[in-house]
């Protein structure tokens, strides 16, 4: 009898232990290394509610590998951060904005379903999201295991783009936030980088639009980044980068003409069509600008120096 | 009396634990809903909405926010959890507070499960979502890239 119960409370005990494969204890606590934690006053200029509104404004780098899927664009693995070595990154912040530089590339990679291709990225993405202590938001295996099928692009997207997701939310509720900025940022300027470089070899006027219109989230991708700027020397670089950016978009203008929606039913469902329009006035002199300091950038924050 | 005692806890204890696995794996309806966007979608986020019932319905609750880019067709499915009471609701608007869709027709009361939306007009939209008629619900909005 007391064996029975003792192999009972030993059963319950060992299943509530191993029921969790990627998920944290939301009470557990990590212990940051000093430099990477802030106090929170200094982290709360905006109010953590409006980073996270800000966070989810910025562009899916899925949407410009689709754009280019649409124009046709071949793929090409020269437009990948290949060079970028996981190991070579020591800081908290080269970590965090590989991290988000990687994730571009994941998305072009799963949007071109050169999934086989991904998986060293994916061992790279694994590696540093260990680095910064979130590795459990990342399901690496059942990624991975996608991957290789290439069976269900769907189910690929859906873990990948989630898993990006967890860990910003993670990082931004445990006062991190300055690693989720980061990643986020990384994530924008690789597919910032992406969309340029291809508007040099392919010029597409959708591409053009595309570029010109990200003018719109510039500021906000600049907030996301403001509070930490005088954190460190690292932090103070990006900050002056993402002006330097913003400085060649400060000419490009955005214009709207108005109407009204059109809308129909159709298989139970709605289709509506946008009359609205927005209309980018760009230079292609402004616009070399902005593929120019965009690949300095880029090429000088994957440089494993 | 003891031994019954001892019995109870220990059953507890089980379907604590039960409960702790379950609660902790992925969403089926958020996979669901997402598999279930149709063939030429890619999946771009959601949004995953439970709210309770209020009893002064009009706007709508749950509040979110996300880029939507011209020349591109997205689609929003609404898709509710099977013990639900009220249908998952969304409305759209623009920066200029203007709605761009709704899934709710306020004249007729139909209620849509999807809506496929081509945006001509890049910007930061507002998404809004709530269970019809204020009723309390759980469900999923998904947004995908239409192909």
């Amino acid at each position: 009898m007391m064996k029975g119960k003792i192999f009972i409370l030993t059963s319950v005990i060992l299943l509530v232990c191993f029921s969790c494969r990627n998920s944290a204890s939301k009470t557990s606590e990590f212990v940051f290394p000093e430099s990477d934690s802030i106090p929170v006053g200094e982290a709360e200029k905006l109010s953590s509610e409006a980073i996270e509104e800000i966070s989810k404004n910025i562009t899916s780098p899925v949407e410009i590998a689709n754009l280019l899927q649409t124009m046709s664009v071949p793929y090409s693995p020269d437009y990948l951060a290949s060079s970028l070595d996981a190991n070579r990154q020591t800081t908290a912040f080269d970590k965090a904005l590989t991290l988000g530089i990687l994730g571009a590339d994941l998305g072009y990679l799963n949007i071109y379903e050169k999934t086989g291709s991904s998986i060293d990225i994916l061992s790279s993405i694994r590696k540093l999201a260990e680095g910064i202590r979130v590795g459990q938001y990342f399901d690496f295996e059942t990624i991975k295991r996608l991957s290789l099928n290439r069976s269900n692009l769907d189910s690929l997207l859906f873990l990948s783009i989630d898993s990006y997701t967890q860990i910003d939310k993670y990082l931004r509720d445990n006062d991190r936030g300055q690693l989720s900025s980061l990643m986020i940022i990384g994530v924008w300027l690789e597919a910032q980088y992406l969309a340029t470089q291809v508007m040099k070899e392919y010029p597409d006027p959708m591409l053009r639009d595309r570029i010109g219109e990200q003018k719109i989230i510039l500021n906000d991708l600049i907030m996301l980044a403001s509070p930490y700027c005088t954190n460190d020397t690292e932090f103070n670089s990006l900050c002056r980068d993402l002006q330097e950016i913003k400085d060649k978009y400060r000419d490009v203008k955005i214009t709207y003409t108005l109407g009204e929606p059109v809308t129909e039913e159709k298989d139970g469902g709605l289709v509506v069509s946008q009359t609205e329009t927005s209309n980018v006035d760009m230079t292609e002199e402004q616009l070399n600008g902005i593929i120019e300091v965009t690949k300095n950038i880029r090429d000088k924050l994957i440089s494993n120096d | 009396m003891i031994r019954m005692k001892k019995y109870f806890i220990t059953i507890l204890l089980l379907l604590m634990a039960i409960a702790l696995v379950n609660g902790q794996s992925s969403d089926p309806l958020v996979s669901s809903c997402v598999m279930n966007a149709g063939p030429n979608t890619r999946y771009l986020k959601d949004f995953r909405i439970q709210l309770g019932k209020t009893t002064t319905p009009g706007e709508l609750r749950y509040k979110a926010q996300m880029s939507l880019w011209k020349n591109t067709t997205y689609k929003f499915s609404l898709c509710n959890s099977e013990d639900s009471k009220g249908k998952l609701i969304l409305s759209v608007k623009d920066n200029a507070n203007k709605t761009v869709i709704s899934s709710f027709d306020q004249k007729t009361g139909k209620i849509y499960p999807y809506i496929t939306f081509t945006c001509n007009k890049s910007g930061i939209y507002h998404l809004n979502f709530d269970f019809a008629n204020g009723q309390s619900g759980s469900g999923v909005g998904v947004v995908s890239m239409v192909r």
